[in-house]
């Protein structure tokens, strides 16, 4: 029972989270609506403590979203570092590296852009406020409020409540805000968005969503080591050939070299630590040579949905609509999501300003977000790659030959299946091994090869501790009674920043420094039993991070 | 050159945050030859501060400024103003300054540096303030005649105020003109027990090498036996063994006691961050490669649980 009176606010449209797809999506709203209906409300509410300080991503960016959404701009107007002008892809062995000699055009990322999408989200907040947008940052999604089955808009979670769940002196309850359509722009496995997925069964006959984890570091070089525009992947080491994957390297503006590595989240292995993966991607010769005299300057990570066309949900109920990552618009093999979000958010924004039209926000209204989608590029683009991530889960010879097949067939699983099926990628983890050794001779050197909780330093994230956990474990005795057994506490492994601990103060017990948490819902996603639930924070805790 | 400076107080005693910024007032007073009007609302406080070098104590009593009244004060500070004409009007950085001190300078329409954190005279005086989170200090001179200035807790030591004899005034103010719309509802408390350990000296702080809850007497005894105060790294406040006041590291305090001594702490950077600006760090790990040792000064490799009985034997011993 909630007894708080809350106060009520109503906009027209309502975003939540301000990540590419929410701001694109309320700009084109606001540019579609603007002579008919001057007066309009549109708000988008942000966790993090300013727009852009939970935004992570690779990032090379297509700018055909930017373009479209700005007809009157170019390129060079938009944030970018650079425009991709070296583009190289490595296989590494553990000494040397090997270059592909071509890269095929599907795959290749000539005119796009290396991008920080922390720059750009921070670049589109300006352009909203402009347009009389309103942006809360500092409020996170907490709640889904329904009138019967029809969204109705989301609560914002309440700030100063203690461990114990007690009201601190600093009490503000969350606010009530209404509006006629909510879209749910929350990133990669939102927490409100897996509510509403399941509450209406909107995975229903898709393809259960796929996951990978990106993690990454920024460096400042001391000299200009890579030319600007500088794009390198890399397969083979360290994640060899049964883990989904790879390494990016990306040169930004100012000497800042971007480094990272993407795991699928459908590994068998419960060792695998992500973390690790890039400390010894890292310690490649080539690469440490790059990084000689380089400083460390910021650590993230984030989940990417990688399941393609087929692991969409079904986009929209009465009153709400999912957009980006929360649904899954992500290109697995072109690694690009940041113009197919936006995309979706101004797909969402146009089924929108139907409905208004209509004044009628009911799903009959709405599901011409999908007849648009299915009429865009947007759509071309991930039907040609329809198979692609599923041809991985046989590993990296078979998912490669798969992905090269499908050029030449438009996307077809070995050149013969139309639509591949997946599974749901925690469900292939193993036994845990007594003679994994992987990662035992990673030199931390405190330099350029760091631990975990250094690299969560460098994440800058706070949370205040005195707050109720925001990660719930249904039930830990499972932790101990069995997946100490089973599998051997994966959490303390996938978790990208040590939140998971199994202490032993007399009795063994799972210890969650939430407070170091990043942001990423790994464990949300790859817990073998499902039962870790990622929620909200208090408003504003979390990364801060700046250019990321 | 005259100055006033308020001396905050709150039941009976004084914030140390205003005898710091009473330690600025004294080292104008040095170097420009300038005069101290120390302002106090309470008489037992205006007493306690006659043991300090300042030229007088302006005693206000009035029951309107007994309890905290922005309003009340701020009309009681234009009077003080009109009738002193002071040069520099100087405060503790206190929540309280923060929220009056602003309508102040507005009322007298003088400037107000705030959260200063030093300050160097040549032939004027600039003031120095952090800004970005201390990544860039800047240095800032007055051009008008008067102005208000407010330090940071910290900026100065409490232990170098100059002692003297001065002589107690009693002012009265006139305080009927004051329209009061502002009615205070109960303190906000901190939480409980919450202990200032950046005014510690010495300081005695254990990790997750402590083991368990019963082990932590055993710390405590140390402490006591050097008259340090107990703190910890995170692990022992997430167990719920101390309370979070007594943390230590980038969420909880940041320390620069004379002597830092950790026990079972292995230095990770969100601890370290919290005290590597400690005088002397003594440590003891059982991990000869925890990152701790790397910004000790004394460091011993081994097992806390043998050691700390020991060395409280030992210091007992030479205590007699």
């Amino acid at each position: 029972m909630d007894n708080e009176q809350r106060e009520i606010l109503e906009v027209d449209f309502l975003f939540v989270g301000a990540g590419p797809a929410s701001l694109a999506g309320a700009l084109h709203l606001k540019s579609l609506t603007k002579e008919k209906f001057p007066d309009l409300s549109i708000a988008i509410i942000e966790k993090a403590s300013e727009v852009g300080a939970h935004s992570l991503s690779g990032a090379v960016v297509d700018p055909i979203s930017l373009n479209e959404l700005f007809p009157n701009l170019s390129n060079e107007d938009f944030p970018f570092e650079h425009e991709v002008k070296k583009e190289y892809m490595y296989y590494l062995t553990k000494k040397s590296k090997l270059a592909v000699p071509f890269i095929p055009k599907p795959m290749s990322h000539h005119g796009c852009y290396i991008a920080s999408i922390g720059k750009l989200t921070r670049w589109l907040e300006q352009k909203c406020e402009e347009a009389e947008i309103d942006i809360f940052a500092g409020f996170p999604g907490s709640e889904i409020l329904y009138n019967e089955n029809s969204v109705i808009g989301i609560r914002t979670g309440d700030q100063g409540i203690d461990k114990n769940g007690e009201k601190k002196p600093n009490f503000e309850p969350g606010v009530d805000i209404h509006a006629k359509v909510t879209f749910f722009g929350e990133g990669t496995r939102g927490s409100l968005t897996k509510q509403l997925i399941n509450k209406f069964n909107l995975m229903d006959g898709k393809n259960p969503q796929n996951w990978a984890i990106g993690v990454k570091e920024l460096w400042q070089l001391p000299e200009e080591k890579l030319p600007p525009g500088y794009v390198a992947h890399t397969l083979g080491e360290p994640l060899g050939h049964s883990l989904f994957g790879g390494g990016f390297m990306y040169s930004m503006k100012n000497n800042i070299l971007d480094i990272g590595i993407v795991v699928g989240l459908d590994y068998k292995n419960p060792h695998v630590d992500p973390h690790h993966e890039l400390q010894l991607l890292k310690s490649h010769p080539w690469i440490k040579n790059i990084l000689e005299g380089a400083e460390i300057l910021a650590y993230g990570s984030k989940t990417l949905p990688e399941g393609g066309i087929y692991s969409l949900p079904k986009l929209y109920v009465d009153g709400a609509m999912l957009i980006g990552d929360s649904a899954g618009f992500l290109n697995g093999q072109r690694l690009k999501g940041i113009h197919l979000a936006m995309k979706s958010g101004m797909l969402a924004a146009e089924a929108a300003q139907i409905a208004l039209g209509a004044n009628d926000y009911s799903e009959e209204q709405l599901m011409n977000y999908d007849t648009l989608f299915k009429e865009s590029w947007a759509y071309k683009e991930l039907y040609k790659v329809r198979n692609f991530h599923q041809g991985f889960e046989k590993g990296l010879i078979y998912g490669m030959a798969n992905a090269g097949i499908g050029l030449f067939t438009g996307g077809r699983g070995f050149g013969i299946y139309n639509k591949l099926s997946s599974e749901h990628g925690h469900i292939h983890m193993e036994k845990p091994s007594t003679s994994f050794d992987k990662y035992d001779g990673i030199d931390y050197d405190g330099k350029y090869i760091l631990d975990k909780l250094t690299d969560v330093y460098y994440s800058a994230t706070s949370h205040d501790e005195d707050q109720v956990a925001h990660l719930h474990v249904v039930d830990p005795s499972i932790c101990i009674d069995k997946c100490k057994e089973e599998y051997g506490n994966p959490c303390q492994s996938f978790c990208p920043a040590n939140v998971y601990e199994i202490v032993d103060d007399g009795e063994e017990r799972l210890q969650i420094n939430f407070s170091n948490c990043v942001h990423c819902k790994t464990c949300d996603i790859m817990d073998p039993y499902q039962i870790i639930d990622w929620t909200t924070p208090q408003g504003g805790d979390g990364p801060s991070w700046k250019n990321m | 050159m005259k100055i006033l400076i308020y001396i905050q107080s709150a039941e009976g005693k004084i914030n140390p945050i205003s005898l710091e910024s009473l330690v600025a007032a004294q080292k104008i007073k040095e170097e420009k030859s300038a005069e101290i009007y120390a302002v106090t609302f309470n008489a037992e406080i205006a007493n306690e501060l006659s043991k300090y070098d300042v030229n007088s104590i302006i005693n206000i009593n009035d029951d309107n400024l007994v309890e905290y009244s922005p309003l009340h004060y701020i009309e009681t500070f234009n009077q003080l103003y009109k009738k002193l004409n002071p040069n520099i009007i100087i405060f503790g950085h206190t929540y309280e300054t923060r929220d009056w001190v602003p309508r102040l300078s507005a009322r007298l329409d003088i400037p107000f540096l705030s959260d200063c954190v030093g300050m160097q005279m040549n032939d004027s005086i600039t003031y120095t303030r952090s800004l970005y989170q201390n990544k860039i200090n800047v240095d800032l001179s007055i051009s008008s005649r008067s102005a208000i200035i407010s330090f940071q807790s910290g900026a100065y030591k409490i232990d170098s105020l100059n002692q003297g004899s001065s002589n107690v005034e009693l002012v009265n103010v006139d305080l009927s003109s004051v329209g009061n719309k502002i009615i205070n509802e109960a303190k906000f408390k901190d939480s409980d027990g919450a202990i200032d350990l950046s005014a510690a000296d010495f300081i005695v702080a254990i990790g997750r090498g402590i083991a368990k809850e019963e082990n932590i007497p055993m710390a405590k005894e140390l402490a006591d036996l050097i008259g340090a105060q107990l703190a910890s790294s995170r692990p022992v406040v997430d167990s719920g063994w101390l309370n979070h006041s007594l943390q230590i590291g980038s969420s909880g305090q940041v320390v620069s006691p004379k002597l830092y001594f950790a026990l079972g702490i292995s230095g990770a950077i969100q601890h370290s961050v919290g005290m590597k600006g400690s005088g002397c760090i003594m440590v003891i790990n059982k991990d000869a490669n925890a990152p701790i040792f790397e910004i000790a000064d004394y460091g011993i490799v081994g097992d806390i649980m043998e050691i700390i009985p020991k060395l409280s034997s030992a210091i007992k011993e030479v205590n007699g």
